[in-house]
Protein backbone atom coordinates (compact mmCIF):
# COMPACT_ATOMS: atom_id res chain seq x y z
CA UNK A 1 0.00 0.00 0.00
CA UNK A 2 2.45 2.26 0.64
CA UNK A 3 4.77 1.72 -1.95
CA UNK A 4 1.59 1.78 -4.22
CA UNK A 5 1.68 5.41 -2.27
CA UNK A 6 5.35 6.55 -3.46
CA UNK A 7 4.93 4.89 -6.69
CA UNK A 8 1.66 7.34 -7.51
CA UNK A 9 3.65 10.23 -5.73
CA UNK A 10 6.77 9.91 -7.92
CA UNK A 11 4.28 9.31 -11.11
CA UNK A 12 2.97 12.77 -10.35
CA UNK A 13 6.24 14.56 -9.72
CA UNK A 14 7.18 12.84 -12.94
CA UNK A 15 4.63 14.46 -15.29
CA UNK A 16 5.16 18.36 -13.27
CA UNK A 17 8.85 17.87 -12.84
CA UNK A 18 9.30 17.21 -16.67
CA UNK A 19 7.47 16.90 -19.55
CA UNK A 20 8.21 15.00 -22.78
CA UNK A 21 9.26 17.43 -25.60
CA UNK A 22 6.55 17.27 -27.75
CA UNK A 23 8.94 17.38 -31.14
CA UNK A 24 10.81 14.76 -29.99
CA UNK A 25 7.63 12.67 -29.15
CA UNK A 26 7.16 13.88 -33.14
CA UNK A 27 9.86 11.80 -34.53
CA UNK A 28 10.00 8.74 -32.52
CA UNK A 29 8.94 5.34 -33.48
CA UNK A 30 9.41 2.20 -32.22
CA UNK A 31 13.37 1.48 -32.38
CA UNK A 32 12.44 -2.64 -33.10
CA UNK A 33 9.27 -2.20 -36.24
CA UNK A 34 10.11 1.00 -36.48
CA UNK A 35 6.00 1.80 -36.26
CA UNK A 36 4.35 4.80 -34.48
CA UNK A 37 3.98 5.21 -30.57
CA UNK A 38 1.06 5.99 -28.53
CA UNK A 39 1.99 8.26 -25.82
CA UNK A 40 0.41 6.86 -22.62
CA UNK A 41 0.50 10.37 -20.41
CA UNK A 42 -0.71 9.04 -17.36
CA UNK A 43 1.74 6.12 -17.22
CA UNK A 44 4.35 7.80 -19.14
CA UNK A 45 5.15 5.36 -21.79
CA UNK A 46 5.19 5.05 -25.32
CA UNK A 47 3.09 1.75 -26.44
CA UNK A 48 4.26 0.47 -30.01
CA UNK A 49 1.20 -1.98 -30.51
CA UNK A 50 3.05 -3.32 -33.25
CA UNK A 51 5.72 -4.95 -30.96
CA UNK A 52 3.60 -5.09 -28.00
CA UNK A 53 6.05 -3.02 -26.21
CA UNK A 54 5.96 -0.05 -23.73
CA UNK A 55 9.23 1.80 -23.75
CA UNK A 56 9.12 4.06 -19.86
CA UNK A 57 10.11 7.54 -19.80
CA UNK A 58 12.02 8.43 -16.82
CA UNK A 59 12.50 12.31 -16.17
CA UNK A 60 10.86 13.02 -19.81
CA UNK A 61 13.58 11.11 -20.87
CA UNK A 62 12.27 8.41 -22.92
CA UNK A 63 14.22 5.04 -22.92
CA UNK A 64 13.59 3.46 -26.56
CA UNK A 65 15.63 0.32 -25.38
CA UNK A 66 13.95 -2.96 -26.31
CA UNK A 67 15.34 -4.83 -23.01
CA UNK A 68 13.49 -1.65 -20.71
CA UNK A 69 10.82 -2.24 -22.33
CA UNK A 70 7.67 -3.56 -20.65
CA UNK A 71 5.65 -6.34 -22.51
CA UNK A 72 2.27 -5.83 -23.31
CA UNK A 73 -0.11 -8.87 -23.13
CA UNK A 74 -2.34 -9.22 -26.05
CA UNK B 1 12.10 -8.35 -20.77
CA UNK B 2 12.83 -9.29 -24.34
CA UNK B 3 16.52 -10.24 -25.61
CA UNK B 4 17.00 -8.09 -29.23
CA UNK B 5 20.90 -8.63 -28.96
CA UNK B 6 21.68 -11.52 -31.41
CA UNK B 7 23.81 -14.44 -29.93
CA UNK B 8 26.90 -13.39 -32.36
CA UNK B 9 27.17 -10.30 -30.82
CA UNK B 10 30.96 -9.36 -30.49
CA UNK B 11 30.08 -6.30 -28.35
CA UNK B 12 28.36 -6.36 -24.64
CA UNK B 13 25.67 -4.16 -24.40
CA UNK B 14 25.43 -4.03 -20.51
CA UNK B 15 29.18 -4.06 -20.47
CA UNK B 16 29.37 -1.13 -21.99
CA UNK B 17 26.76 0.73 -20.09
CA UNK B 18 28.73 -0.61 -17.27
CA UNK B 19 31.95 1.06 -18.17
CA UNK B 20 30.38 4.06 -19.15
CA UNK B 21 28.66 4.57 -15.70
CA UNK B 22 31.97 4.15 -14.04
CA UNK B 23 33.50 6.59 -15.59
CA UNK B 24 30.65 9.48 -15.36
CA UNK B 25 32.65 11.02 -12.30
CA UNK B 26 36.27 10.62 -14.37
CA UNK B 27 35.36 11.50 -17.93
CA UNK B 28 35.57 15.56 -17.49
CA UNK B 29 39.34 14.64 -16.80
CA UNK B 30 39.95 12.39 -19.83
CA UNK B 31 37.75 13.26 -22.30
CA UNK B 32 40.38 15.11 -24.17
CA UNK B 33 39.83 12.85 -27.37
CA UNK B 34 36.12 13.68 -27.09
CA UNK B 35 37.01 17.24 -27.29
CA UNK B 36 39.53 17.24 -30.12
CA UNK B 37 37.08 15.20 -32.68
CA UNK B 38 34.03 17.69 -31.70
CA UNK B 39 36.12 20.72 -32.41
CA UNK B 40 37.34 19.09 -35.89
CA UNK B 41 33.65 18.18 -36.53
CA UNK B 42 32.54 21.51 -36.23
CA UNK B 43 35.25 22.83 -38.52
CA UNK B 44 33.80 20.31 -41.13
CA UNK B 45 30.57 21.16 -40.70
CA UNK B 46 31.31 25.02 -41.29
CA UNK B 47 32.53 24.20 -44.41
CA UNK B 48 28.98 22.99 -45.37
CA UNK B 49 26.53 25.99 -45.97
CA UNK B 50 23.16 24.89 -45.04
CA UNK B 51 20.81 24.70 -42.27
CA UNK B 52 19.49 21.91 -40.96
CA UNK B 53 16.16 22.64 -38.39
CA UNK B 54 16.14 18.99 -37.29
CA UNK B 55 19.11 16.90 -36.09
CA UNK B 56 20.55 14.32 -33.41
CA UNK B 57 23.68 13.36 -32.20
CA UNK B 58 24.41 10.06 -31.34
CA UNK B 59 26.86 8.93 -28.59
CA UNK B 60 26.74 10.90 -24.99
CA UNK B 61 29.55 11.82 -23.74
CA UNK B 62 30.42 15.01 -25.61
CA UNK B 63 30.52 17.78 -23.25
CA UNK B 64 27.30 20.14 -22.92
CA UNK B 65 28.37 22.95 -24.86
CA UNK B 66 29.36 20.97 -28.11
CA UNK B 67 25.35 20.42 -28.38
CA UNK B 68 24.91 24.40 -28.19
CA UNK B 69 27.99 24.69 -30.54
CA UNK B 70 26.57 22.21 -32.87
CA UNK B 71 23.35 23.79 -32.67
CA UNK B 72 24.29 27.12 -33.89
CA UNK B 73 26.70 25.95 -36.78
CA UNK B 74 24.10 23.61 -37.99
CA UNK B 75 21.25 26.45 -37.74
CA UNK B 76 19.10 23.78 -35.52
CA UNK B 77 16.27 24.60 -34.03
CA UNK B 78 16.15 21.22 -32.46
CA UNK B 79 18.51 19.03 -31.52
CA UNK B 80 17.97 15.77 -29.98
CA UNK B 81 21.17 13.58 -28.31
CA UNK B 82 20.81 9.92 -27.58
CA UNK B 83 23.29 7.81 -25.97
CA UNK B 84 22.74 4.31 -24.41
CA UNK B 85 22.11 5.89 -21.07
CA UNK B 86 20.64 9.07 -19.16
CA UNK B 87 23.21 11.62 -18.49
CA UNK B 88 23.68 15.06 -18.95
CA UNK B 89 22.36 17.06 -21.93
CA UNK B 90 20.48 13.44 -23.16
CA UNK B 91 17.45 13.86 -23.92
CA UNK B 92 16.57 10.42 -25.09
CA UNK B 93 18.06 7.03 -24.67
CA UNK B 94 18.91 4.46 -27.61
CA UNK B 95 20.66 2.10 -28.85
CA UNK B 96 22.77 2.81 -32.42
CA UNK B 97 21.29 -0.39 -34.09
CA UNK B 98 17.57 0.19 -32.53
CA UNK B 99 17.43 3.70 -33.74
CA UNK B 100 14.33 5.48 -32.35
CA UNK B 101 13.58 7.95 -34.83
CA UNK B 102 10.95 8.05 -37.68
CA UNK B 103 11.92 7.91 -41.12
CA UNK B 104 13.12 11.22 -42.71
CA UNK B 105 12.26 12.39 -39.71
CA UNK B 106 15.97 14.01 -39.47
CA UNK B 107 17.68 16.58 -41.67
CA UNK B 108 21.03 15.97 -40.02
CA UNK B 109 22.44 13.01 -38.26
CA UNK B 110 25.98 14.02 -36.06
CA UNK B 111 27.91 11.40 -33.98
CA UNK B 112 31.05 11.73 -31.82
CA UNK B 113 33.13 8.96 -31.33
CA UNK B 114 30.33 6.24 -30.83
CA UNK B 115 29.72 3.89 -33.52
CA UNK B 116 33.14 1.80 -33.04
CA UNK B 117 31.18 -0.42 -30.17
CA UNK B 118 28.06 -1.28 -32.24
CA UNK B 119 27.65 -4.45 -33.12
CA UNK B 120 25.66 -4.18 -36.33
CA UNK B 121 27.12 -1.09 -37.98
CA UNK B 122 26.01 -1.84 -41.29
CA UNK B 123 22.63 -2.01 -40.18
CA UNK B 124 23.15 1.19 -38.03
CA UNK B 125 24.30 3.23 -40.84
CA UNK B 126 21.41 1.61 -42.90
CA UNK B 127 18.86 2.94 -40.15
CA UNK B 128 20.76 6.56 -39.56
CA UNK B 129 20.28 6.86 -43.55
CA UNK B 130 16.91 5.48 -42.99
CA UNK B 131 16.26 8.35 -40.64
CA UNK B 132 17.33 11.26 -42.97
CA UNK B 133 15.00 13.02 -45.11
CA UNK B 134 16.28 13.02 -48.61
CA UNK B 135 19.34 15.36 -48.97
CA UNK B 136 19.54 14.79 -45.23
CA UNK B 137 23.36 14.69 -44.29
CA UNK B 138 25.20 12.56 -41.71
CA UNK B 139 28.79 14.02 -40.28
CA UNK B 140 30.55 10.74 -37.83
CA UNK B 141 33.80 10.61 -36.15
CA UNK B 142 34.32 7.23 -35.09
CA UNK B 143 38.00 5.29 -33.97
CA UNK B 144 39.58 3.64 -36.87
CA UNK B 145 41.80 0.30 -37.33
CA UNK B 146 44.74 2.08 -36.23
CA UNK B 147 44.37 3.13 -32.97
CA UNK B 148 45.79 1.42 -30.12
CA UNK B 149 47.65 -1.07 -32.65
CA UNK B 150 50.92 -0.58 -30.23
CA UNK B 151 48.88 -1.93 -26.90
CA UNK B 152 47.05 -4.46 -28.96
CA UNK B 153 50.51 -5.91 -30.13
CA UNK B 154 52.19 -5.60 -27.35
CA UNK B 155 49.72 -7.47 -25.15
CA UNK B 156 49.31 -9.98 -27.79
CA UNK B 157 52.63 -10.71 -27.26
CA UNK B 158 52.67 -11.41 -23.89
CA UNK B 159 49.96 -13.50 -23.51
CA UNK B 160 51.50 -15.44 -26.16
CA UNK B 161 54.40 -15.36 -24.10
CA UNK B 162 53.17 -16.30 -21.11
CA UNK B 163 49.79 -18.54 -21.49
CA UNK B 164 50.49 -19.42 -25.12
CA UNK B 165 46.79 -18.30 -26.77
CA UNK B 166 45.33 -14.54 -26.63
CA UNK B 167 41.66 -13.66 -25.36
CA UNK B 168 40.60 -10.17 -27.31
CA UNK B 169 41.57 -7.34 -25.19
CA UNK B 170 41.43 -3.91 -28.24
CA UNK B 171 38.50 -3.69 -29.88
CA UNK B 172 37.98 -4.89 -33.73
CA UNK B 173 38.10 -1.16 -35.37
CA UNK B 174 36.68 -0.72 -38.94
CA UNK B 175 39.18 0.74 -41.09
CA UNK B 176 38.90 3.41 -43.20
CA UNK B 177 38.70 1.75 -46.54
CA UNK B 178 35.73 -0.76 -44.88
CA UNK B 179 34.07 2.56 -43.78
CA UNK B 180 33.60 3.65 -47.36
CA UNK B 181 32.42 0.27 -48.94
CA UNK B 182 29.30 0.81 -45.70
CA UNK B 183 28.79 4.28 -46.64
CA UNK B 184 27.85 2.77 -49.67
CA UNK B 185 26.59 -0.10 -48.95
CA UNK B 186 24.03 1.59 -46.61
CA UNK B 187 22.77 3.68 -49.46
CA UNK B 188 24.42 7.01 -48.31
CA UNK B 189 25.54 9.22 -51.93
CA UNK B 190 28.64 11.40 -52.10
CA UNK B 191 30.49 9.62 -49.36
CA UNK B 192 34.11 10.82 -47.98
CA UNK B 193 35.97 9.17 -45.51
CA UNK B 194 39.24 10.18 -44.17
CA UNK B 195 41.37 9.99 -41.08
CA UNK B 196 43.82 11.48 -38.98
CA UNK B 197 45.85 9.76 -36.42
CA UNK B 198 46.81 11.35 -33.32
CA UNK B 199 49.74 10.34 -31.16
CA UNK B 200 49.50 10.44 -27.79
CA UNK B 201 52.31 9.88 -25.86
CA UNK B 202 52.28 8.76 -21.74
CA UNK B 203 55.13 7.78 -19.24
CA UNK B 204 53.87 4.12 -19.18
CA UNK B 205 51.31 1.82 -20.28
CA UNK B 206 49.42 1.93 -17.19
CA UNK B 207 48.64 5.77 -17.36
CA UNK B 208 47.01 4.55 -20.88
CA UNK B 209 45.27 2.05 -19.53
CA UNK B 210 43.92 4.54 -17.11
CA UNK B 211 43.29 7.09 -19.49
CA UNK B 212 41.14 4.81 -21.36
CA UNK B 213 38.89 3.15 -18.12
CA UNK B 214 38.54 6.72 -17.15
CA UNK B 215 36.84 7.46 -20.52
CA UNK B 216 34.95 5.18 -20.68
CA UNK B 217 36.65 2.70 -22.62
CA UNK B 218 37.08 -0.77 -21.01
CA UNK B 219 37.28 -3.57 -22.83
CA UNK B 220 33.31 -4.62 -23.42
CA UNK B 221 34.17 -7.55 -26.04
CA UNK B 222 31.72 -9.89 -25.46
CA UNK B 223 34.39 -12.71 -25.83
CA UNK B 224 36.27 -11.13 -23.47
CA UNK B 225 38.54 -13.15 -20.86
CA UNK B 226 36.76 -13.08 -17.44
CA UNK B 227 39.33 -13.69 -15.13
CA UNK B 228 41.85 -11.62 -13.85
CA UNK B 229 44.68 -11.14 -16.42
CA UNK B 230 47.38 -11.10 -13.61
CA UNK B 231 49.97 -8.76 -12.83
CA UNK B 232 52.24 -10.80 -15.12
CA UNK B 233 50.84 -10.11 -18.19
CA UNK B 234 51.03 -6.60 -18.10
CA UNK B 235 54.36 -6.28 -16.42
CA UNK B 236 55.61 -8.48 -19.94
CA UNK B 237 53.15 -6.11 -22.12
CA UNK B 238 54.69 -3.14 -20.14
CA UNK B 239 58.52 -4.14 -21.28
CA UNK B 240 57.21 -5.15 -25.07
CA UNK B 241 55.40 -1.80 -25.44
CA UNK B 242 58.68 0.04 -24.08
CA UNK B 243 61.11 -2.11 -25.86
CA UNK B 244 59.01 -1.20 -29.37
CA UNK B 245 56.58 2.00 -29.58
CA UNK B 246 59.15 4.03 -27.46
CA UNK B 247 59.23 7.76 -28.79
CA UNK B 248 62.85 10.40 -29.08
CA UNK B 249 61.69 11.67 -25.31
CA UNK B 250 61.82 8.07 -23.91
CA UNK B 251 57.98 8.09 -23.73
CA UNK B 252 55.18 5.99 -24.77
CA UNK B 253 53.60 6.48 -28.02
CA UNK B 254 49.97 5.48 -28.24
CA UNK B 255 48.04 6.13 -31.42
CA UNK B 256 44.36 6.97 -31.98
CA UNK B 257 43.05 6.80 -35.62
CA UNK B 258 39.73 9.03 -35.52
CA UNK B 259 37.79 8.38 -38.74
CA UNK B 260 35.59 11.37 -40.18
CA UNK B 261 32.61 10.09 -42.70
CA UNK B 262 30.06 12.68 -44.69
CA UNK B 263 27.18 11.01 -46.39
CA UNK B 264 24.20 12.23 -47.88
CA UNK B 265 20.89 11.14 -48.17
CA UNK B 266 20.40 10.23 -51.80
CA UNK B 267 17.99 13.11 -53.51
CA UNK B 268 17.61 13.82 -56.89
CA UNK B 269 19.35 17.26 -56.71
CA UNK B 270 22.69 15.59 -56.35
CA UNK B 271 25.08 15.45 -58.80
CA UNK B 272 24.62 12.24 -60.79
CA UNK B 273 26.90 9.91 -62.77
CA UNK B 274 25.91 10.23 -66.56
CA UNK B 275 24.87 7.28 -68.83
CA UNK B 276 28.75 5.43 -70.39
CA UNK B 277 28.54 6.62 -73.73
CA UNK B 278 27.01 9.98 -72.98
CA UNK B 279 29.38 12.10 -73.90
CA UNK B 280 28.72 15.08 -75.78
CA UNK B 281 32.74 15.75 -76.74
CA UNK B 282 35.34 14.06 -77.48
CA UNK B 283 38.20 13.90 -74.33
CA UNK B 284 40.84 14.33 -77.09
CA UNK B 285 39.70 17.73 -77.91
CA UNK B 286 39.67 18.58 -73.81
CA UNK B 287 43.20 17.68 -73.48
CA UNK B 288 44.21 19.00 -77.05
CA UNK B 289 46.02 16.26 -78.46
CA UNK B 290 45.40 13.59 -81.14
CA UNK B 291 43.64 10.42 -80.31
CA UNK B 292 45.46 7.42 -80.85
CA UNK B 293 43.34 3.88 -81.98
CA UNK B 294 45.32 1.29 -79.98
CA UNK B 295 45.21 -2.50 -81.05
CA UNK B 296 43.20 -5.08 -79.21
CA UNK B 297 45.27 -7.97 -80.01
Amino acid sequence: MRLEKTRLFLQDHTIMSAQIDPKLLEILVCPLTKSPLRYDAPAQELISDQAGLAYPIRDGIPIMLVDEARQIEK
Amino acid sequence: MVNAAPPSSVFDLEARKCARIRCVNTLPAHDFLFKWTQNVLLERLSDIKRQFPRSALLGGRTSPDFSDALKIQAGSDFLTKMDILPGAGVNVVGEEEFLPFRQGALDAVFSVLDLHAVNDLPGALLQIRRSLRPDGLFLAALFGGETLHELRASLMQAELSLKGGIAPRIFPFADKPQMGALLQRAGFSLPVVDSEILSVSYDNIFKLMHDLRFMGESNVIAARSKTNPGRALFLKAAEHYGKNFKGLDGRLNASFEIIFLIGWAPHESQQQPLAPGSAQKRLSDALQTAEVKIDND
